[in-house]
């Protein structure tokens, strides 16, 4: 299904450079709309950087990205939130001691006029944080008075998502490693989040080094190493020793050998 | 059933410790002075001194509930009470403003000390403990400076009803400032944006900068904020004295974090109790005026301020340890390598005391008086 639908963002040539060091090299990365793209590859393969670029946290030295087919320049992390693209990272960004609905809504707080003076509407937020989490992601706190480092670890991450899926302009979401810190338990329902993610339609662009994780969930696997794209395979027509052996480079000698 | 329900209720009355804490203390000095000196402590006229006492440092502790829970500190707010009241002295007494004029620019006055202290700390990343150290040597020195060893005395009506008014059959005009400050403080932190980052910042300062928060900015903010209370309290220590001199409020700074701290507020961050903050400052008017009516020398108040500080962070750190079983109580932590051969230094660095006090004793010679 996902090689009939038009790629949402592609991003062609892409080569950035810190000093002498190139970190990408004239990699491409096409995302599709109900779809979990994995990148996997080893530590220093050029995933974060890559992902930085797609998140506006980094500018390319060259290449270009395309959104629905137009060019795409973005200067910072907020250009990327504002044309639907955000991340949620490994450290999930969330402040311990704020209840979930706050964290939800850091940095873009609802607020209400109390004789011309803002005010934040924390009973506002905290109703649409409890909608946000039970339509989109399915999830029921407890309480949501609690202080967020009350929660699970699986919790912590629905908040974090949810944090990002609130935007309804969201097309494009980066997961940075979801379940590195997570027990088997909760490994299992933050998958189960990115497949109802999919279903409503989001492009998933999931960084693991679970193979695990990975053949669970996605759809194509790019594979990085050093800098390149080595390959996009469909995740249904491989199997893990063809994705281990392009991570670590012995793809690369058996395609030559071809 | 039971069991599950245990670490609920914990969890439900964790929020409220903040301000247990301090109450089952100032209950414990009731209780205590109820045995002691029950005549003296609790007649009304001492029961206003202490409200007095309080209403003075109200403001201060509720703008440094907002620095601390940033993780940030103010150590200058003595310094900058003493400048503000000095300079406001200047302005109404050598330039004949009109005493709420005064008031007011002490009070701006005091926030533009706070946006220096904010910009020293934010602009230049001075650390905001060396930072405010400093600053507080700064305008420790224009105070002295610009008064000499003046004490400027004798003030309008408005001033020393700020600072030590009566609202007849009620409480005195500083307490019901103290406690509006600490109302607007509330609303503040639970209400507005400038509340909500600055628990984020505390709590997680890398997350706050991720989510687009500008970080500096409300850190400069709580600077400025705890700059105009102490303005203002500098202005009730006047009002409050009727006088004011260069080398007054030296002790503001500690003992505004120890009234914080007692409370509950978190000096890792993110942890901010107003109500807390208020019943610190409530504690430590009552236990020094405990002191006092105690008959005990003046000087014990830094002691026992300090103690204060000590064991209330100790005591909230030790409660928000998540595991403590197998630590086994205090023999079996004495027990542990480390902690044998840091005993073995106590014992060394005493053995040498003694053994010096005794060579000092044996050798002694003739006394020289001091005096």
């Amino acid at each position: 299904m996902s090689q009939a639908s038009e790629p949402i963002v592609s991003m062609r040539q892409i080569t950035k450079r810190f000093g002498g060091v190139t970190a990408l090299n004239d990699v491409d990365l096409d995302a599709r709309a109900g779809e979990v793209l994995a990148i996997v590859g080893d530590n220093g393969a050029g995933k974060s950087t890559l992902i930085k670029i797609l998140t506006g946290v980094f500018q390319p030295t060259s290449g270009t990205i395309e959104l629905d087919g137009e060019a795409l320049a973005m200067n910072s992390h907020a250009d990327a939130i504002e044309r639907g693209i955000d991340a949620v990272y490994q450290t999930l960004a969330l402040a311990d001691h704020l209840d979930p609905a706050a964290n939800l809504f850091l940095g873009s707080e609802l607020t209400k006029s109390v004789l011309g003076i803002r005010f934040l509407d924390n009973r506002k937020m905290r109703s649409e944080a409890e909608r946000v989490l039970a339509d989109r992601l399915g999830v029921h706190l407890k309480s949501m008075d609690a202080e967020t480092s009350s929660l699970s670890g699986g919790q912590r991450q629905a908040v974090a998502i949810a944090r990002a899926v609130y935007n309804r302009n969201l097309r494009i979401l980066v997961m940075d490693e979801p379940t590195a810190a997570l027990g088997p338990q909760e490994t299992a329902r933050t998958l189960k989040l990115i497949e109802v993610l999919r279903e409503q339609g989001l492009a998933i662009i999931l960084i693991s080094h679970s193979l695990d994780d990975v053949f669970a969930v996605s759809d194509r696997i790019q594979v990085m190493r050093r800098g390149r794209r080595v390959g996009t395979v469909v995740t249904k027509e491989t199997n893990r020793q063809e994705v281990l052996g392009m991570i670590v480079g012995a793809g690369e000698m058996a395609q030559e050998a071809m | 059933m039971s069991v599950t329900e245990a670490p609920d209720l914990k969890s439900r009355l964790e929020p409220y410790f903040a301000f247990v804490g301090p109450l089952v203390m100032i209950l414990m000095i009731l209780l205590f002075m109820g045995v002691m000196e029950p005549a003296r402590y609790f007649r009304i006229s001492n029961l206003n001194i202490i409200l007095l006492d309080a209403a003075l440092y109200m403001p201060m502790a509720m703008a440094m509930t907002f620095v601390i829970t940033q993780r940030g500190i103010d150590l200058s707010i003595g310094s900058v009470a003493a400048l503000t009241a000095i300079l406001m002295a200047f302005l109404v007494k050598g330039y004949g403003f009109p005493a709420w004029l005064g008031v007011l620019s002490a009070i701006a006055i005091g926030a533009l000390l706070g946006l220096v202290n904010g910009l020293v700390i934010t602009k230049f990343r001075v650390p905001d403990l060396i930072g405010t150290l400093a600053m507080d040597l700064v305008y420790r020195g224009f105070a002295l400076v610009l008064a000499k060893g003046l004490v400027l005395a004798r003030f309008p009506e408005l001033i020393t009803g700020i600072g030590r008014g009566q609202i007849p059959g009620f409480v005195p005009i500083p307490v019901v400032i103290g406690i509006a400050t600490f109302i607007a403080g509330a609303i503040v932190l639970r209400n507005t944006y400038f509340g909500r980052y600055t628990i984020a910042i505390g709590s997680n300062p890398e997350a706050a900068e991720m989510t687009g928060i500008a970080v500096d900015r409300h850190r400069v903010y709580a600077y400025v904020l705890m700059g105009a209370a102490a303005g203002l309290a500098g202005v009730m220590l006047t009002g409050k004295l009727n006088a004011i001199q260069a080398t007054s409020a030296p002790y503001f700074n500690l003992h505004v974090i120890a009234a914080v701290v007692v409370g509950g507020t978190s000096l890792f961050g993110g942890r901010a109790s107003m109500i807390g903050s208020f019943a610190g400052v409530l504690l430590l008017s009552m236990m020094i005026n405990a002191l006092v009516t105690l008959r005990i020398e003046f000087f014990w108040q830094s002691v026992a301020s300090g103690v204060v500080i000590i064991s209330s962070v100790a005591l909230y750190t030790w409660l928000q340890k998540k595991d403590r079983d197998g630590s086994g109580g205090l023999i079996t932590a004495l027990r542990t390598p480390d902690n044998a051969r840091l005993l073995r230094l106590a014992g060394g660095l005493g053995a040498a005391l003694i053994l010096f006090l005794i060579l000092g004793f044996l050798f002694a010679g003739q006394t020289v008086p001091s005096g």
